[in-house]
Parts: structure tokens; C-alpha cells; sequence
């Protein structure tokens, strides 16, 4: 428990900082949604026709398969931005709260004192899922506050609730994925960087299979494409499946941390 | 000439308390000593004296410049800091060329003369290196240009007694070529050894600078008496007696003032056994030191 | 010299993983070039039967996204974003790095001014981002002649790929001043990333027009390539804030390195 209050306390100001860009990401995109709406429903002939254009022109328009004048369509366009800060966040939180202690040479203080590596892991784990809760729940909060002032009525928080459930999935499993990373790496000061490489490198191609549906079968090992936005505007929610699957991915990953993190020689 | 001139140098770090009001000269060839225990301001005072960090008045120069507005200065200044840490993934020849390479000459021959009197292996990754081998990586480091003034700030702490012995010949022989050298440290024997002259620095502020014969001297002596019986409790309650232990045959205590106030005392006693030395440093430093010295 | 050639021997392997990314980037877009103009001329004779105001407007816009140069506008907007964050980070580190790996015992002793230190780092870090640029440029400049399907002005192509390296001088720019005045940051990843692409979520989604005063808080929106394309030039009024930017940022750290204290470490 005092590992669990001290890795809280040091990630306190961070928590902070991040979940006030949160909520600034969420009200800046939410301030333009009516400049959207006004330049995109020019007329509905052309509403039906962007629903005939091929997936990688509509791509390249940048607003892939949503209805951009609708609420829900909107916040789908933007939530994709939303979920990549979110999912830096987790992986750069993983990595960090791990390598921490060999990266502040703290090793040997900790090291020493009579608890058991797979306790201190389970305390950082547990610090770093609180952290990514808060930053959730700041984010649902942010949009339940924020998309009523434009929304003029409709209510999207259905589906502010399912994409913010697919947003903690998704952070899980690049908070855990950092985790793995540090806990296996040599020099784990460099798992921060691997860490949001990969996340930038799922991110590019999350867009470049938005381009082609040859490369759909690239989608497997991008987690920003394991939840499809339109099934959630469409307001069919979740897919269980894919849900339990990414869970298991981030139990995998956790695992991982747990046997690499025992078996590591600590750089002092 | 001064080869170190601080004048009422004072630092604040924000508001907590750097020094104040030092003022320091170290005469060419010298070997200085400066002692103080933790946080006392060594650090801060050679910090400044380096140019690493900025008076808040005063001033500290070296060949009677500063180094942060000449930085040229520091061309003949070799430093060791009580902790060294260097560039990851290099070995440590490349980071001794590193080095060379910012003094306009050829340092090759005296950096694989420092090796070998080291014990230093030059093809080893820094990184893969133990604290004590780091610590003489720095020590060649400081050296290698054959620097006209020496400064030390703790340095033995990671070496072993063969080593510090090793380390202090070669510091002696560079002061023989004529380098001055200023110590830091808070070990008092190796200051001892060393030094001509001293500065104590307590709480920031210079409390005694003095040439080391004259503050061992300093009219302290270090005495020990054993009794035949118990000795009394009261006899040793007299002016100039500090850090009394008087427990049944035998008692210590340093004694500054008239001997023979001393003597006068000790033979109204049987005494079995009485010795009485030149304190040591250490026994200096702790008068000074103590909460009411 | 002799810092100048330390750094850039310490930023060699970063430069070419990079550089490396850069090209992936450029490479995967591009090689889907073929197929996505196919699609386009396709959906453009669907238009066919749509009214003439509409295919027009559709048509121009498709065909804009389309051409060789449009296309890879958008490319390089994700390869600007990824050239964004090398070039905070390194404008971040390189003149914090003594203070955060502890070397500035070393460094700062050395018969040199501060201001040359600074000047060798500035330096270093210029060359390797016009490395960066100048390899990526040669590379992706070869992708494009081989995938496009009519023909480009290469004049223009250079254009749009110098905002690569506008873009990344002030990134450079803001991370080197934010590092002098936050030495102690222990790391820099998240700050560099988190400024980085806030910059890049605010271009995307909030200076979307085309004459918004909110283009100024992005650098990613000083360079709009339609309008480069259009007019062969850059607009004014950004490429003055963008130098004014690197400028005054470069100034400060000349005068706030030269004037800190480098504290002992602990």
C-alpha cells in the first residue's frame, strides 16, 4: 500500500497536467464542431454522395466513414484524436512507472527493503491503472460537460460512454505493453521512447488502412482499430469478443512484466 | 602570486544559505586543504570558483580571473568532482581524447603515463565500470593536461587505501612540478597529510584558516591519565579542559592553556599510567565543530 | 569542433532511426498512390451522373487530392508531425543533456565559454536535422517520380518539402528554450510529445480555416500546401512568426545557458 500512495504521489502533477490537456483536447475539438457542420451538410444530395465515394478518397478528405454532420459522426472524427493522447499517456505511464526506479537510481533503495518484486510490480501496476482511470474518467467527464453546449439537443452520451470504454481498452493494453517493454528491456531509460514509437507507429497505420481496404488485415495489430468508431455511432455498442480478446492481451502483457521484471538484473 | 583569490564570496540559493562571506588566497605551489563536514559549502565555494555557478556577491577568481567571464583560465585547471559521471557507450580513451581535446596540447604520452600508474585498462566502456574505476577515469581526466592548479573536491571516496596512497604521490609529485593544489574534503587525515595550510568551513562561514603546524599546535594537547584508584570525579573541573571523560581509572580530555596548571593537578594523584600527544586534526576539527566551539 | 563532433557522433543513431521512420512513413503512402488515384478517376466517372455544379466542385477537389502533389501533401503532414517530435526533442536535450546525465562537471570545466558550448550543440543539431531532411527528401523524391501517374512541377515538390525543415527549426527552436529554463525536467518524452502533438490536434481540429488567427498556435498550420501549390510561395505573415519563433527562442538560450548556475548532483 505505501508503494501503491508513493507511485501515486509521483505521478500526481503529471496526472494533472495530462488530464487538463484532456479536457482542453475535448473543448477546443468540440468549439468546431458547428464550422463542420455548416461545411460539410451543404445539401443532402452530396451527404448521399459521400457515401458512394471509395474508402480512400473519403480517407484522404480526412473524414473517413462518419457522417460528419451528425453529433455522434463528429465526435467519432474527433475521439480518434482524443484516444491517441490517451494511449501516449498509458504507454509512456507503463514504460515510466517501471523503468522508474533504475532511471531515478532508486534501485538499491527499494531493493532492499522486504517485499517481493512481484509486490512492487503489483503496487506500480495498480498506481498506473488508477492514473489511466482518472485520466477516463476526466475524459467522459470533459464530454458529458462539453458536447450538450453544442449537440443542440440530440444526446450522444450513449455513445461518449461506449468510446471512452474503448478508449480504456485501449490504453490498457499500451499501458501494459509498456510495462512489458521496460521490464524486458536492457536499458530500460530507452523503453519510453520504444514505448510511444510503437504507439505512433499503430497510430500511422490505423490512417494508412483507412486508405485501402486491401490492407484491412493490418488492423489486427493496431489497437486504435480493435473498436470500429461506426459500429459505436451506428449505437451498436461494444463487440464483447474484441473486448475479451484485448483483455487477454493486456493480462499477456501483464504477465510479461511480472516474469521479466523477476528475472532482470537491476542496473544501479 | 595568488594562484586562488575569493573575496567575500557569498551565495544564496534562492533563499537557503550557499556561504557567506568567504574570502580565501592560495599562494602559488601551495597544497591547500579546505574541510568541513557535509553541506558545509565546500562544494558551492569550488563550484564558484569553477564558473559553474554565479556569485550572489563577492568574488572568486583563478590567475586573478574569473572563469565565467575568461574562460580560457580553466585551460590550466584540472578538476576532480567527488562524483564522477560520464557519456554513456564510450570507452574510456575516447572520453580521456575527449577531453584532451579541449587543451591546445598533445596529452597522448601523459594520458597512457596516468593509466598505467592508475591501473587504468583505456579500452573499457565507461559504462561497464565500477564507481572506484570511474573515480580514476576522472582522476586522469583532471590531469591529463598537466594543469597548473588542482582542484579536489573529496576525492578519494571510492578508491582503496592502495589507491589513495597511489592518488596522493601523484598529486604530490604534480605539486613538486609546481601545481598548486586545493583540497575539499571532510576527511581530516589525508588533509593532514597533505596540506600546508587549512580552512575550516562550518554553517557556510570561514571559522579558522590557519597553517597546519599552527592549528595542531593551537596549545591543545590530548591527555590521559590512569589511576593507581578511582580517580575524582571533580579534579579534572578546571579552565581549558574540553571533552572531559572521567569514568573510574581513567580519564581523557584536551587541555589548552598553562601545563603546569595541569602537572600541579596530576600530582596530588597516584598516577599509573599518563600520556599526553598532539591531538590530531580530528580532534581539532571536532573542538571546532561541536555544537558550542 | 571537437564538441561539435561529440554531439554529432552521439546523435548519429538516433539521426538514422529517425530518418529511417521518416521514409517508412513516405514509403507505405506512397505505395498505395496507384490504387488510390485508380479509385478517384473511377468515382469521378461516377460523378457523371450527378449535376454539373456538383461535379465540378466534387470533381476539382478530387482531382486535387488526388494529383501527385496533393496527394503527398498529406503524406508529409504525418511526416512533418513525426519530424516535429525528433526535432523537439532534440532542441530539448541536447543543451539539457550535461545537467540530466550529470556530465557537466565535465564539460562546463573545460576551457571553453558557455556561449561556444551552445554554438556547438546549436550547430550539431542543425546539421542533423538538415541530414534528416536532406536524406528523406532525396528518398522520397525518388518514390514520388516512380509512383505518380502524371506529371509534377519539382520545384513545388521541393517547396512543400522545405516546410519539413521550417517546421522542425521551430520545434528545435521551442524545445531548446524550454529546456534552459526546465533543466531538472527528468524526462523529456512526454513533454516534447505532449507539445508536439497538442500542436498537431490543434492544427488538425481547431485552425481548420483558412484564415484563422488560430493558425498561429500551430506550427504544423504556418505551412498550408494548398495554398503553396497554388501560389508558388509561402504565406508571409507565418514565415515571420516562424523565424521570429526560432530567433528569439535561440537568443534566449544563449543568454539564460550563459547565465545559470550548474548545480552539484546528488
Amino acid at each position: 500500500m505505501n508503494m501503491v500512495l508513493r507511485e501515486l504521489r509521483a505521478n500526481t502533477r503529471a496526472l494533472v497536467i495530462w488530464s487538463v490537456c484532456m479536457f482542453l483536447c475535448v473543448l477546443s475539438g468540440m468549439a468546431k464542431f458547428t464550422a463542420y457542420t455548416s461545411a460539410t451538410a451543404t445539401g443532402p444530395s452530396i451527404n448521399d454522395l459521400l457515401k458512394t465515394m471509395p474508402t480512400s478518397i473519403k480517407a484522404l478528405f480526412g473524414f473517413a466513414s462518419f457522417d460528419m454532420a451528425t453529433m455522434s459522426g463528429y465526435l467519432a472524427l474527433l475521439f480518434i484524436y482524443v484516444e491517441l493522447v490517451a494511449a501516449i499517456h498509458a504507454a509512456l505511464l507503463g514504460a515510466g512507472i517501471i523503468a522508474k526506479e533504475e532511471s531515478d537510481k532508486t534501485t538499491e533503495y527499494l531493493m532492499v527493503k522486504p517485499v517481493s518484486r512481484t509486490a512492487i510490480v503489483t503496487s506500480k501496476l495498480v498506481a498506473a491503472l488508477l492514473n489511466v482511470i482518472v485520466i477516463n474518467v476526466v475524459t467522459l467527464v470533459s464530454f458529458l460537460i462539453v458536447v450538450p453546449l453544442y449537440s443542440k439537443g440530440s444526446n450522444a452520451s450513449g455513445e461518449v460512454l461506449m468510446m471512452t470504454l474503448s478508449m480504456f481498452v485501449v490504453q490498457l493494453i499500451f499501458l501494459s505493453f509498456g510495462a512489458a517493454l521496460a521490464a524486458s528491456m536492457r536499458n530500460p531509460r530507452a523503453s519510453g521512447s520504444i514505448a510511444s514509437g510503437t504507439v505512433l507507429t499503430a497510430y500511422f497505420l490505423a490512417r494508412i488502412t483507412d486508405m485501402s481496404d486491401k490492407l484491412r488485415f493490418l488492423n489486427v495489430i493496431t489497437p486504435f482499430k480493435y473498436f470500429d468508431l461506426g459500429r459505436i455511432v451506428a449505437g451498436h455498442g461494444l463487440n464483447l469478443g474484441i473486448v475479451l480478446l484485448s483483455l487477454a492481451l493486456v493480462a499477456a502483457f501483464s504477465v510479461l512484466t511480472y516474469v521479466f521484471y523477476q528475472k532482470r538484473d537491476l542496473n544501479i | 602570486m595568488n594562484v586562488i583569490e575569493i573575496k567575500n564570496l557569498t551565495k544564496y540559493y534562492g533563499k537557503a544559505r550557499g556561504v557567506i562571506d568567504v574570502s580565501i588566497e592560495v599562494e602559488q605551489g601551495e597544497v591547500f586543504g579546505f574541510i568541513g563536514p557535509n553541506g558545509a559549502g565546500k562544494s558551492t565555494t569550488i563550484r564558484t570558483l569553477l564558473g559553474l555557478i554565479y556569485p550572489t556577491s563577492g568574488s572568486a577568481r583563478i590567475f586573478g580571473k574569473s572563469c565565467t567571464t575568461n574562460p580560457e583560465v580553466r585551460e590550466d585547471v584540472g578538476y576532480l568532482p567527488s562524483e564522477v559521471f560520464y557519456y554513456d557507450g564510450m570507452r574510456v580513451i575516447d572520453l580521456l581524447r575527449y577531453s584532451a581535446s579541449f587543451y591546445r596540447k598533445d596529452c597522448t604520452k601523459r594520458i597512457n603515463e596516468l593509466a598505467e600508474i592508475m591501473d587504468l585498462d583505456l579500452k573499457r566502456r565507461i559504462d561497464d565500470l565500477s564507481f572506484g574505476n570511474k573515480k580514476k577515469v576522472g582522476i586522469v581526466q583532471g590531469l591529463l593536461h598537466g594543469p597548473k592548479l588542482i582542484i579536489l573536491d573529496e576525492p578519494t571516496t571510492g578508491l582503496d587505501p592502495l589507491m589513495q596512497q597511489t592518488f596522493f604521490d601523484l598529486i604530490d609529485s604534480e605539486n613538486k612540478k609546481g601545481a598548486t593544489v586545493f583540497l575539499s574534503s571532510h576527511i581530516l587525515r589525508e588533509v593532514q597529510k597533505m596540506c600546508e595550510r587549512v580552512a575550516l568551513i562550518k554553517d557556510g562561514r570561514i571559522i579558522k584558516l590557519e597553517r597546519m603546524s599552527a592549528l595542531q599546535e593551537n596549545n591543545f594537547k590530548r591527555i590521559k591519565v590512569e589511576g593507581l584508584s578511582n580517580l575524582d570525579k571533580t579534579i579534572f573541573d578546571m579552565p581549558g579542559v574540553s571533552k572531559l571523560e572521567n569514568g573510574g581509572k581513567t580519564a581523557s580530555f584536551l587541555y589548552r592553556g598553562d601545563i603546569n596548571n595541569v602537572i600541579r593537578k596530576l600530582a596530588q594523584t597516584e598516577v599509573s599510567n599518563l600520556s599526553i600527544d598532539e591531538p590530531d586534526l580530528e580532534e581539532v576539527f571536532m573542538h571546532y565543530y561541536s555544537k558550542d566551539g | 569542433m571537437n564538441m561539435y563532433l561529440h554531439e554529432l557522433k552521439s546523435l548519429r543513431k538516433s539521426t538514422i532511426i529517425w530518418v529511417c521512420a521518416m521514409i517508412a512513413i513516405a514509403l507505405v503512402y506512397l505505395s498505395l498512390y496507384p490504387a488510390i488515384y485508380r479509385d478517384g478517376a473511377h468515382f469521378k466517372d461516377m460523378l457523371a451522373g450527378y449535376p454539373a455544379s456538383i461535379r465540378a466542385m466534387l470533381g476539382v477537389t478530387v482531382d486535387s487530392v488526388t494529383s501527385p502533389l496533393g496527394f503527398y501533401s498529406m503524406i508529409l503532414a504525418f511526416v512533418v508531425l513525426c519530424g516535429g517530435v525528433q526535432a523537439m526533442n532534440l532542441g530539448m536535450t541536447i543543451l539539457s543533456k550535461e545537467t540530466r546525465e550529470r556530465t557537466a562537471d565535465f564539460l562546463l570545466v573545460k576551457p571553453v565559454s558557455r556561449a561556444a558550448i551552445v554554438t556547438a550543440k546549436v550547430l550539431a543539431a542543425l546539421t542533423v536535422l538538415l541530414v534528416t531532411d536532406v536524406l528523406y527528401y532525396a528518398v522520397a523524391s525518388t518514390i514520388a517520380s516512380m509512383v505518380k501517374q502524371s506529371s509534377y512541377s519539382g520545384g513545388l515538390f521541393f517547396m512543400i518539402n522545405l516546410t519539413l525543415f521550417f517546421v522542425q527549426l521551430i520545434f528545435f527552436a521551442i524545445g531548446a528554450v524550454v529546456s534552459v529554463f526546465f533543466d531538472r525536467l527528468r524526462s523529456v518524452l512526454p513533454v516534447s510529445l505532449g507539445t508536439v502533438f497538442g500542436c498537431y490536434i490543434v492544427g488538425a481540429l481547431v485552425a481548420a480555416g483558412k484564415d484563422d488567427w488560430a493558425r498561429f498556435i500551430s506550427p504544423f498550420r504556418y505551412f498550408d500546401y494548398s495554398y503553396i501549390i497554388q501560389n508558388s510561395r509561402y504565406e508571409t505573415p507565418y514565415l515571420i512568426t516562424g523565424a521570429v519563433i526560432v530567433v528569439t527562442a535561440v537568443v534566449t538560450c544563449y543568454f539564460v545557458f550563459a547565465r545559470k548556475d550548474i548545480h552539484a548532483v546528488s
